[in-house]
Protein backbone atom coordinates (compact mmCIF):
# COMPACT_ATOMS: atom_id res chain seq x y z
CA UNK A 1 0.00 0.00 0.00
CA UNK A 2 2.41 2.68 -1.06
CA UNK A 3 -0.35 5.00 -2.17
CA UNK A 4 -2.60 6.63 0.39
CA UNK A 5 -6.13 7.71 -0.48
CA UNK A 6 -8.50 10.08 1.26
CA UNK A 7 -10.01 7.13 3.15
CA UNK A 8 -6.57 6.51 4.71
CA UNK A 9 -6.33 10.09 5.92
CA UNK A 10 -9.84 9.96 7.36
CA UNK A 11 -8.79 6.87 9.28
CA UNK A 12 -5.52 8.48 10.43
CA UNK A 13 -7.39 11.55 11.72
CA UNK A 14 -9.79 9.23 13.51
CA UNK A 15 -6.85 7.40 15.12
CA UNK A 16 -5.25 10.71 16.10
CA UNK A 17 -8.48 11.63 17.88
CA UNK A 18 -8.45 8.31 19.75
CA UNK A 19 -4.81 8.74 20.72
CA UNK A 20 -5.33 12.29 22.01
CA UNK A 21 -8.43 11.28 23.96
CA UNK A 22 -6.57 8.29 25.48
CA UNK A 23 -3.67 10.54 26.44
CA UNK A 24 -5.86 13.35 27.72
CA UNK A 25 -5.20 12.81 31.43
CA UNK A 26 -1.51 12.09 30.88
CA UNK A 27 -1.08 15.35 28.93
CA UNK A 28 -3.01 17.28 31.58
CA UNK A 29 -0.71 15.86 34.23
CA UNK A 30 2.61 16.62 32.54
CA UNK A 31 1.41 20.06 31.37
CA UNK A 32 0.38 20.89 34.94
CA UNK A 33 3.98 20.65 36.15
CA UNK A 34 5.18 23.83 34.40
CA UNK A 35 2.22 24.92 32.25
CA UNK A 36 -1.47 25.63 32.72
CA UNK A 37 -2.50 21.95 32.39
CA UNK A 38 -4.94 22.56 29.54
CA UNK A 39 -2.96 20.63 26.92
CA UNK A 40 -4.91 17.37 27.30
CA UNK A 41 -8.18 19.24 26.92
CA UNK A 42 -7.10 21.31 23.93
CA UNK A 43 -5.57 18.35 22.07
CA UNK A 44 -8.61 16.12 22.48
CA UNK A 45 -10.89 19.03 21.49
CA UNK A 46 -8.73 19.86 18.47
CA UNK A 47 -8.44 16.33 17.10
CA UNK A 48 -12.10 15.53 17.76
CA UNK A 49 -12.99 18.57 15.62
CA UNK A 50 -10.53 17.48 12.91
CA UNK A 51 -11.87 13.94 12.85
CA UNK A 52 -15.48 15.15 12.71
CA UNK A 53 -14.65 17.40 9.80
CA UNK A 54 -12.91 14.59 7.93
CA UNK A 55 -15.84 12.26 8.45
CA UNK A 56 -18.18 14.78 6.82
CA UNK A 57 -15.82 15.66 3.96
CA UNK A 58 -17.25 14.26 0.75
CA UNK A 59 -14.70 15.27 -1.94
CA UNK A 60 -11.46 13.38 -2.72
CA UNK A 61 -8.98 16.28 -2.32
CA UNK A 62 -6.71 15.17 0.52
CA UNK A 63 -4.94 18.53 0.83
CA UNK A 64 -8.11 20.58 1.10
CA UNK A 65 -9.54 18.18 3.66
CA UNK A 66 -6.41 18.45 5.83
CA UNK A 67 -6.39 22.26 5.53
CA UNK A 68 -10.03 22.42 6.56
CA UNK A 69 -9.26 20.07 9.43
CA UNK A 70 -6.59 22.58 10.49
CA UNK A 71 -9.10 25.42 10.49
CA UNK A 72 -11.52 23.30 12.49
CA UNK A 73 -8.79 22.56 15.03
CA UNK A 74 -7.85 26.15 15.67
CA UNK A 75 -11.53 27.03 16.00
CA UNK A 76 -12.16 24.23 18.51
CA UNK A 77 -8.99 24.84 20.52
CA UNK A 78 -7.93 28.50 20.54
CA UNK A 79 -4.87 27.94 22.74
CA UNK A 80 -1.22 28.08 21.71
CA UNK A 81 -0.90 24.39 20.90
CA UNK A 82 -4.35 24.32 19.25
CA UNK A 83 -3.32 27.19 17.01
CA UNK A 84 -0.01 25.48 16.24
CA UNK A 85 -1.72 22.20 15.32
CA UNK A 86 -4.21 24.13 13.20
CA UNK A 87 -1.35 25.93 11.46
CA UNK A 88 0.51 22.67 10.85
CA UNK A 89 -2.48 20.99 9.24
CA UNK A 90 -3.41 24.08 7.22
CA UNK A 91 0.13 24.45 5.86
CA UNK A 92 0.61 20.72 5.35
CA UNK A 93 -2.76 20.49 3.61
CA UNK A 94 -1.82 23.35 1.32
CA UNK A 95 1.24 21.36 0.19
CA UNK A 96 -1.07 18.51 -0.87
CA UNK A 97 -3.81 20.65 -2.41
CA UNK A 98 -5.67 18.91 -5.24
CA UNK A 99 -4.14 15.49 -4.60
CA UNK A 100 -6.32 12.38 -4.36
CA UNK A 101 -3.32 10.04 -3.98
CA UNK A 102 -0.28 10.44 -1.74
CA UNK A 103 3.11 8.70 -1.66
CA UNK A 104 5.99 9.07 0.81
CA UNK A 105 7.42 12.04 -1.11
CA UNK A 106 4.10 13.86 -0.82
CA UNK A 107 3.80 12.90 2.81
CA UNK A 108 7.25 14.33 3.47
CA UNK A 109 6.16 17.60 1.84
CA UNK A 110 3.14 17.60 4.18
CA UNK A 111 5.37 17.26 7.25
CA UNK A 112 7.91 19.72 5.92
CA UNK A 113 5.20 22.37 5.46
CA UNK A 114 3.71 21.41 8.83
CA UNK A 115 7.09 21.94 10.52
CA UNK A 116 7.73 25.24 8.75
CA UNK A 117 4.29 26.37 9.90
CA UNK A 118 5.12 25.57 13.53
CA UNK A 119 8.41 27.43 13.36
CA UNK A 120 6.84 30.49 11.66
CA UNK A 121 3.84 30.74 13.91
CA UNK A 122 5.26 29.65 17.25
CA UNK A 123 8.52 31.61 16.90
CA UNK A 124 10.28 29.04 19.10
CA UNK A 125 13.62 27.78 17.85
CA UNK A 126 15.00 24.25 17.77
CA UNK A 127 16.51 23.60 21.19
CA UNK A 128 13.99 25.76 23.11
CA UNK A 129 12.35 22.64 24.62
CA UNK A 130 9.12 22.60 22.62
CA UNK A 131 7.25 20.35 20.20
CA UNK A 132 9.85 21.34 17.61
CA UNK A 133 12.47 19.26 19.38
CA UNK A 134 10.71 15.96 18.76
CA UNK A 135 9.04 16.74 15.45
CA UNK A 136 11.94 18.37 13.62
CA UNK A 137 14.32 15.35 13.90
CA UNK A 138 11.49 13.11 12.67
CA UNK A 139 10.84 15.34 9.66
CA UNK A 140 14.56 15.28 8.80
CA UNK A 141 14.44 11.47 8.80
CA UNK A 142 11.38 11.54 6.52
CA UNK A 143 13.30 13.73 4.08
CA UNK A 144 16.13 11.16 3.92
CA UNK A 145 13.75 8.26 3.58
CA UNK A 146 11.77 10.07 0.90
CA UNK A 147 14.99 10.77 -1.06
CA UNK A 148 15.79 7.05 -0.87
CA UNK A 149 12.29 6.02 -1.99
CA UNK A 150 11.73 3.96 1.15
CA UNK A 151 8.54 2.13 2.03
CA UNK A 152 6.11 4.02 4.27
CA UNK A 153 6.24 1.83 7.38
CA UNK A 154 10.03 1.48 7.74
CA UNK A 155 10.42 5.17 6.97
CA UNK A 156 8.01 6.10 9.76
CA UNK A 157 9.59 3.59 12.16
CA UNK A 158 12.87 5.48 11.77
CA UNK A 159 11.11 8.83 12.07
CA UNK A 160 9.42 7.66 15.26
CA UNK A 161 12.77 6.61 16.71
CA UNK A 162 14.11 10.11 15.98
CA UNK A 163 11.03 11.67 17.62
CA UNK A 164 11.48 9.51 20.72
CA UNK A 165 15.14 10.50 20.96
CA UNK A 166 13.97 14.09 20.51
CA UNK A 167 11.67 13.77 23.52
CA UNK A 168 14.64 12.52 25.59
CA UNK A 169 16.86 15.39 24.45
CA UNK A 170 14.09 17.93 25.08
CA UNK A 171 13.65 16.57 28.61
CA UNK A 172 17.27 17.44 29.35
CA UNK A 173 16.97 20.96 27.87
CA UNK A 174 16.34 24.16 29.75
CA UNK A 175 13.03 25.69 28.63
CA UNK A 176 13.42 28.93 26.65
CA UNK A 177 9.85 29.41 25.60
CA UNK A 178 6.36 29.85 27.04
CA UNK A 179 5.42 29.56 30.69
CA UNK A 180 8.00 26.81 31.31
CA UNK A 181 10.79 29.32 30.58
CA UNK A 182 10.06 31.02 33.93
CA UNK A 183 11.37 27.87 35.62
CA UNK A 184 14.83 28.38 34.12
CA UNK A 185 17.34 25.74 35.26
CA UNK A 186 14.59 23.94 37.19
CA UNK A 187 12.96 22.96 33.88
CA UNK A 188 15.83 20.57 33.10
CA UNK A 189 14.89 16.93 33.58
CA UNK A 190 11.18 17.63 33.24
CA UNK A 191 9.47 16.20 30.18
CA UNK A 192 8.16 18.77 27.69
CA UNK A 193 4.47 18.12 26.98
CA UNK A 194 4.73 19.65 23.49
CA UNK A 195 7.47 17.20 22.53
CA UNK A 196 5.16 14.38 23.61
CA UNK A 197 2.45 15.71 21.28
CA UNK A 198 4.99 15.70 18.42
CA UNK A 199 5.91 12.10 19.17
CA UNK A 200 2.23 11.05 19.37
CA UNK A 201 1.60 12.48 15.90
CA UNK A 202 4.40 10.46 14.28
CA UNK A 203 3.56 7.39 16.35
CA UNK A 204 -0.04 7.40 15.17
CA UNK A 205 0.99 7.53 11.51
CA UNK A 206 3.54 4.74 12.15
CA UNK A 207 0.98 2.51 13.87
CA UNK A 208 -1.44 3.05 11.01
CA UNK A 209 1.11 1.95 8.39
CA UNK A 210 2.03 -1.06 10.51
CA UNK A 211 -1.51 -2.40 10.45
CA UNK A 212 -1.94 -1.96 6.70
CA UNK B 1 -11.76 44.02 45.44
CA UNK B 2 -14.66 46.47 45.12
CA UNK B 3 -16.15 46.40 41.64
CA UNK B 4 -19.56 46.57 39.98
CA UNK B 5 -19.81 42.95 38.93
CA UNK B 6 -22.24 40.08 38.80
CA UNK B 7 -20.07 37.05 38.22
CA UNK B 8 -16.37 37.74 37.53
CA UNK B 9 -16.29 35.13 34.74
CA UNK B 10 -19.19 36.94 33.02
CA UNK B 11 -17.47 40.33 33.18
CA UNK B 12 -16.46 40.60 29.52
CA UNK B 13 -19.64 39.21 27.99
CA UNK B 14 -21.88 41.34 30.21
CA UNK B 15 -19.82 44.41 29.34
CA UNK B 16 -20.35 43.58 25.66
CA UNK B 17 -24.08 43.04 26.13
CA UNK B 18 -24.25 46.49 27.70
CA UNK B 19 -22.35 48.02 24.80
CA UNK B 20 -24.64 46.47 22.16
CA UNK B 21 -27.73 47.58 24.09
CA UNK B 22 -26.39 51.13 24.39
CA UNK B 23 -25.31 51.53 20.76
CA UNK B 24 -27.60 49.32 18.64
CA UNK B 25 -27.46 51.63 15.63
CA UNK B 26 -23.63 51.74 15.63
CA UNK B 27 -22.36 48.31 16.65
CA UNK B 28 -23.35 44.69 16.12
CA UNK B 29 -21.76 41.26 16.42
CA UNK B 30 -21.34 38.46 13.89
CA UNK B 31 -21.19 34.67 13.94
CA UNK B 32 -23.50 34.71 16.96
CA UNK B 33 -20.47 35.61 19.08
CA UNK B 34 -20.56 38.75 21.26
CA UNK B 35 -16.79 38.95 20.93
CA UNK B 36 -16.86 39.45 17.14
CA UNK B 37 -17.75 43.15 17.05
CA UNK B 38 -18.28 45.10 13.81
CA UNK B 39 -19.79 48.38 12.65
CA UNK B 40 -23.50 48.35 12.01
CA UNK B 41 -23.23 51.14 9.44
CA UNK B 42 -20.16 50.48 7.31
CA UNK B 43 -19.29 52.73 4.39
CA UNK B 44 -19.47 50.76 1.14
CA UNK B 45 -16.56 49.72 -1.03
CA UNK B 46 -13.67 50.73 1.22
CA UNK B 47 -10.74 48.82 2.67
CA UNK B 48 -11.74 47.13 5.93
CA UNK B 49 -9.73 47.77 9.08
CA UNK B 50 -9.76 45.32 11.95
CA UNK B 51 -8.18 45.24 15.35
CA UNK B 52 -8.37 43.10 18.44
CA UNK B 53 -6.91 42.51 21.84
CA UNK B 54 -7.69 41.80 25.44
CA UNK B 55 -10.45 43.51 27.39
CA UNK B 56 -9.70 45.87 30.24
CA UNK B 57 -8.45 48.84 28.21
CA UNK B 58 -11.60 50.71 27.13
CA UNK B 59 -11.95 52.69 24.98
CA UNK B 60 -9.14 50.58 23.48
CA UNK B 61 -9.71 48.49 21.34
CA UNK B 62 -13.36 48.19 20.39
CA UNK B 63 -14.09 51.84 21.19
CA UNK B 64 -12.52 52.94 17.93
CA UNK B 65 -14.91 50.93 15.76
CA UNK B 66 -16.99 53.49 13.95
CA UNK B 67 -17.17 56.20 11.32
CA UNK B 68 -13.78 57.53 10.24
CA UNK B 69 -11.83 54.95 12.20
CA UNK B 70 -11.99 51.15 12.11
CA UNK B 71 -14.57 48.56 11.09
CA UNK B 72 -14.26 45.57 13.39
CA UNK B 73 -12.68 44.27 16.57
CA UNK B 74 -12.30 40.83 18.09
CA UNK B 75 -12.55 40.98 21.86
CA UNK B 76 -10.53 38.80 24.23
CA UNK B 77 -10.90 38.11 27.94
CA UNK B 78 -9.32 40.62 30.32
CA UNK B 79 -5.71 41.06 29.14
CA UNK B 80 -6.05 37.97 26.89
CA UNK B 81 -5.86 37.66 23.14
CA UNK B 82 -9.04 36.84 21.24
CA UNK B 83 -8.89 33.65 19.15
CA UNK B 84 -7.73 33.45 15.54
CA UNK B 85 -11.17 32.21 14.59
CA UNK B 86 -12.88 35.27 16.09
CA UNK B 87 -10.45 37.48 14.19
CA UNK B 88 -11.22 35.57 11.00
CA UNK B 89 -14.99 35.94 11.48
CA UNK B 90 -14.56 39.71 11.89
CA UNK B 91 -12.35 39.75 8.79
CA UNK B 92 -15.01 38.03 6.68
CA UNK B 93 -17.70 40.38 7.97
CA UNK B 94 -15.85 43.61 7.15
CA UNK B 95 -14.22 42.65 3.85
CA UNK B 96 -15.88 44.46 0.97
CA UNK B 97 -13.65 43.01 -1.72
CA UNK B 98 -10.90 45.62 -1.18
CA UNK B 99 -9.05 43.61 1.48
CA UNK B 100 -8.58 44.08 5.19
CA UNK B 101 -5.84 45.73 7.23
CA UNK B 102 -5.09 44.35 10.70
CA UNK B 103 -3.76 46.90 13.20
CA UNK B 104 -2.85 45.54 16.62
CA UNK B 105 -0.39 45.87 19.47
CA UNK B 106 2.92 44.04 19.68
CA UNK B 107 2.06 41.15 22.03
CA UNK B 108 2.92 37.47 21.46
CA UNK B 109 -0.59 36.00 21.69
CA UNK B 110 -2.13 38.67 19.46
CA UNK B 111 0.60 38.26 16.84
CA UNK B 112 0.20 34.49 16.69
CA UNK B 113 -3.57 34.67 16.39
CA UNK B 114 -3.67 37.52 13.85
CA UNK B 115 -1.07 35.66 11.73
CA UNK B 116 -3.29 32.61 11.88
CA UNK B 117 -6.40 34.63 11.00
CA UNK B 118 -4.56 36.12 8.02
CA UNK B 119 -3.76 32.61 6.84
CA UNK B 120 -7.40 31.58 7.21
CA UNK B 121 -8.43 34.66 5.23
CA UNK B 122 -5.92 33.79 2.53
CA UNK B 123 -7.60 30.39 2.14
CA UNK B 124 -10.83 32.25 1.39
CA UNK B 125 -9.08 34.66 -0.98
CA UNK B 126 -9.45 37.70 1.29
CA UNK B 127 -6.39 39.88 1.01
CA UNK B 128 -4.99 40.84 4.42
CA UNK B 129 -2.07 43.09 5.34
CA UNK B 130 -0.89 43.76 8.88
CA UNK B 131 0.52 46.63 10.92
CA UNK B 132 1.90 45.78 14.35
CA UNK B 133 2.06 48.85 16.59
CA UNK B 134 4.79 49.03 19.24
CA UNK B 135 5.88 52.44 20.52
CA UNK B 136 6.48 52.21 24.28
CA UNK B 137 10.01 53.58 24.59
CA UNK B 138 10.38 52.16 28.11
CA UNK B 139 9.73 48.57 26.99
CA UNK B 140 12.85 48.09 24.87
CA UNK B 141 15.86 50.25 24.03
CA UNK B 142 16.51 52.09 20.80
CA UNK B 143 17.76 49.66 18.16
CA UNK B 144 15.30 47.03 19.39
CA UNK B 145 12.15 48.93 18.44
CA UNK B 146 10.57 45.72 17.08
CA UNK B 147 10.30 44.40 20.65
CA UNK B 148 8.37 47.38 21.97
CA UNK B 149 4.90 47.01 23.47
CA UNK B 150 1.99 48.69 21.75
CA UNK B 151 0.18 51.14 24.04
CA UNK B 152 -1.91 54.32 23.69
CA UNK B 153 -0.15 55.48 20.51
CA UNK B 154 -2.09 52.91 18.50
CA UNK B 155 -4.94 55.44 18.67
CA UNK B 156 -3.05 57.60 16.14
CA UNK B 157 -2.52 54.58 13.88
CA UNK B 158 -6.27 53.84 13.88
CA UNK B 159 -7.08 57.48 13.22
CA UNK B 160 -4.68 57.83 10.29
CA UNK B 161 -5.58 54.46 8.73
CA UNK B 162 -9.31 55.06 9.20
CA UNK B 163 -9.18 58.44 7.48
CA UNK B 164 -7.07 56.95 4.68
CA UNK B 165 -9.55 54.10 4.11
CA UNK B 166 -12.39 56.64 4.08
CA UNK B 167 -10.66 58.41 1.18
CA UNK B 168 -11.14 55.10 -0.67
CA UNK B 169 -7.38 54.52 -0.92
CA UNK B 170 -6.10 51.02 -1.72
CA UNK B 171 -5.14 48.45 0.91
CA UNK B 172 -1.43 48.99 0.17
CA UNK B 173 -1.79 52.75 0.51
CA UNK B 174 -3.75 52.51 3.78
CA UNK B 175 -1.03 50.21 5.14
CA UNK B 176 1.72 52.60 4.05
CA UNK B 177 0.08 55.46 5.93
CA UNK B 178 -0.63 53.32 9.01
CA UNK B 179 3.01 52.21 9.03
CA UNK B 180 4.10 55.81 8.73
CA UNK B 181 1.97 56.82 11.71
CA UNK B 182 3.26 53.84 13.73
CA UNK B 183 6.87 54.76 12.90
CA UNK B 184 6.41 58.37 14.02
CA UNK B 185 4.71 57.84 17.37
CA UNK B 186 6.41 57.29 20.73
CA UNK B 187 4.82 56.74 24.13
CA UNK B 188 5.87 56.37 27.74
CA UNK B 189 3.78 55.88 30.86
CA UNK B 190 3.95 56.03 34.64
CA UNK B 191 1.79 54.15 37.13
CA UNK B 192 0.82 55.04 40.70
CA UNK B 193 -1.36 52.07 41.59
CA UNK B 194 -2.02 48.57 40.20
CA UNK B 195 -5.19 47.19 38.65
CA UNK B 196 -7.34 44.15 39.41
CA UNK B 197 -8.39 41.54 36.87
CA UNK B 198 -11.94 40.56 37.99
CA UNK B 199 -11.38 36.81 37.74
CA UNK B 200 -8.21 37.07 39.83
CA UNK B 201 -9.79 39.37 42.40
CA UNK B 202 -6.65 41.03 43.71
CA UNK B 203 -3.83 43.13 42.25
CA UNK B 204 -1.10 41.05 40.60
CA UNK B 205 1.59 43.49 41.79
CA UNK B 206 1.91 46.36 44.24
CA UNK B 207 3.18 49.92 44.14
CA UNK B 208 3.79 51.11 47.71
CA UNK B 209 2.33 54.31 49.06
CA UNK B 210 4.43 57.27 48.02
CA UNK B 211 6.05 55.32 45.17
CA UNK B 212 5.65 55.44 41.39
CA UNK B 213 6.68 53.08 38.62
CA UNK B 214 8.18 54.82 35.60
CA UNK B 215 7.72 53.11 32.26
CA UNK B 216 5.11 50.58 33.33
CA UNK B 217 3.10 48.78 30.62
CA UNK B 218 -0.69 48.67 30.36
CA UNK B 219 -0.87 45.16 31.85
CA UNK B 220 1.43 46.05 34.73
CA UNK B 221 4.62 45.01 32.93
CA UNK B 222 7.54 46.29 35.00
CA UNK B 223 8.91 49.71 34.10
CA UNK B 224 12.47 50.98 33.96
CA UNK B 225 12.56 52.70 37.34
CA UNK B 226 10.70 52.53 40.61
CA UNK B 227 11.04 55.35 43.09
CA UNK B 228 9.47 58.02 45.26
CA UNK B 229 6.50 59.86 43.75
CA UNK B 230 7.64 62.86 41.73
CA UNK B 231 5.83 66.13 41.06
CA UNK B 232 3.79 66.57 37.88
CA UNK B 233 6.49 68.83 36.43
CA UNK B 234 9.27 66.35 37.18
CA UNK B 235 7.19 63.51 35.70
CA UNK B 236 6.50 65.52 32.55
CA UNK B 237 10.21 66.26 32.22
CA UNK B 238 11.16 62.57 32.46
CA UNK B 239 8.55 61.49 29.91
CA UNK B 240 9.22 64.25 27.37
CA UNK B 241 13.01 63.86 27.63
CA UNK B 242 12.91 60.14 27.00
CA UNK B 243 10.36 60.36 24.15
CA UNK B 244 11.91 63.35 22.36
CA UNK B 245 15.38 61.83 22.41
CA UNK B 246 14.12 58.51 21.07
CA UNK B 247 12.64 59.31 17.65
CA UNK B 248 14.15 62.00 17.85
CA UNK B 249 11.70 64.90 17.64
CA UNK B 250 13.62 67.99 16.61
CA UNK B 251 13.40 71.76 16.50
CA UNK B 252 10.96 72.74 13.77
CA UNK B 253 8.96 69.51 14.00
CA UNK B 254 5.21 69.61 14.36
CA UNK B 255 3.51 67.06 16.62
CA UNK B 256 0.18 65.88 17.96
CA UNK B 257 0.22 65.23 21.71
CA UNK B 258 -1.79 62.62 23.61
CA UNK B 259 -2.00 62.76 27.40
CA UNK B 260 -3.76 59.54 28.34
CA UNK B 261 -5.23 58.56 31.69
CA UNK B 262 -4.82 54.89 32.67
CA UNK B 263 -8.20 54.55 34.40
CA UNK B 264 -8.14 56.12 37.86
CA UNK B 265 -6.31 59.38 37.24
CA UNK B 266 -8.55 62.44 36.92
CA UNK B 267 -8.39 64.70 33.89
CA UNK B 268 -7.37 67.55 36.15
CA UNK B 269 -4.05 65.84 36.79
CA UNK B 270 -3.58 65.15 33.08
CA UNK B 271 -3.90 68.90 32.41
CA UNK B 272 -1.48 69.74 35.23
CA UNK B 273 1.00 67.48 33.48
CA UNK B 274 0.28 68.91 30.03
CA UNK B 275 1.06 72.42 31.30
CA UNK B 276 4.70 71.39 31.71
CA UNK B 277 4.78 69.25 28.54
CA UNK B 278 3.70 72.29 26.55
CA UNK B 279 6.42 74.45 28.13
CA UNK B 280 9.18 71.91 27.40
CA UNK B 281 8.10 71.36 23.78
CA UNK B 282 7.84 75.11 23.26
CA UNK B 283 11.38 75.62 24.54
CA UNK B 284 12.63 72.83 22.27
CA UNK B 285 11.09 74.53 19.24
CA UNK B 286 8.61 71.70 18.63
CA UNK B 287 5.20 73.05 17.67
CA UNK B 288 1.95 71.42 18.69
CA UNK B 289 -0.78 70.88 16.07
CA UNK B 290 -3.38 69.36 18.39
CA UNK B 291 -3.61 68.03 21.95
CA UNK B 292 -5.73 65.03 22.95
CA UNK B 293 -6.34 64.75 26.70
CA UNK B 294 -8.39 61.97 28.26
CA UNK B 295 -8.79 58.23 28.56
CA UNK B 296 -7.73 56.69 25.27
CA UNK B 297 -6.14 53.41 26.43
CA UNK B 298 -6.63 52.34 30.03
CA UNK B 299 -5.64 49.50 32.31
CA UNK B 300 -8.78 48.85 34.37
CA UNK B 301 -8.56 51.05 37.49
CA UNK B 302 -4.83 51.68 37.35
CA UNK B 303 -3.82 55.19 38.43
CA UNK B 304 -1.27 56.67 36.10
CA UNK B 305 -0.90 58.25 32.71
CA UNK B 306 1.01 58.04 29.48
CA UNK B 307 2.30 60.65 27.09
CA UNK B 308 2.47 60.09 23.33
CA UNK B 309 3.84 62.29 20.56
CA UNK B 310 3.11 61.83 16.86
CA UNK B 311 5.39 63.61 14.43
CA UNK B 312 3.34 65.04 11.59
CA UNK B 313 3.89 65.89 7.98
CA UNK B 314 1.32 67.31 5.57
CA UNK B 315 -0.23 63.96 4.67
CA UNK B 316 -0.49 62.69 8.26
CA UNK B 317 -1.84 66.05 9.42
CA UNK B 318 -4.58 66.04 6.80
CA UNK B 319 -5.70 62.54 7.86
CA UNK B 320 -5.47 63.22 11.59
CA UNK B 321 -7.67 66.29 11.13
CA UNK B 322 -10.57 64.39 9.52
CA UNK B 323 -13.70 63.91 11.60
CA UNK B 324 -14.46 60.65 13.41
CA UNK B 325 -17.56 59.37 15.14
CA UNK B 326 -17.63 56.19 17.21
CA UNK B 327 -19.61 55.40 20.36
CA UNK B 328 -16.45 56.05 22.39
CA UNK B 329 -14.70 58.77 20.38
CA UNK B 330 -15.95 61.82 18.54
CA UNK B 331 -13.90 64.36 16.69
CA UNK B 332 -14.87 67.33 14.52
CA UNK B 333 -12.68 68.43 11.61
CA UNK B 334 -9.56 69.91 13.23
Amino acid sequence: MEKLLISDFKEILNKLKDVMVENRDYLIEIDGIMGDSDLGLTMSAAFTAASDLAEDYSDDDIGTMLSKAGMAMSKAAPSTMGTLMGTGFMRGGKALKGKAEINLKNLYSFWDAFMTGLLDRGKAKIGDKTINDSLYPAVLVLKDESDRNSELYPAFQKALKAAEEGVEKATAMQAQFGKAAYYGEKSRGKVDPGSIVGKLLIETFTDYFKTQ
Amino acid sequence: MKKFLNKPEQFVDEMLEGIYLAHPDKLKYVNNDLRCLVRADSKKGKVGISTGGGSGHLPLFLGYVGDGMIDGCSVGGVFQSPSADQMFEVTKAIDQGQGVLYIYGNYGGDIMNFDMAAEMADMEDIKVLQVVAGEDVASSPKGEEHKRRGVAGIFFVYKIAGAAADKMLSLEEVKRLADKAAANVRTMGVALSPCIVPEIGKPSFTIEDGQMEIGMGIHGEPGIDKGPLKTADETAQILVDKIVKDLPYEKGDEVAVLVNGLGATPKEELYVLYRKVSEILNKAGISVFHVFVGEIATSMEMAGLSLSLLKLDDELKELLAKPADTPFYKQFQL
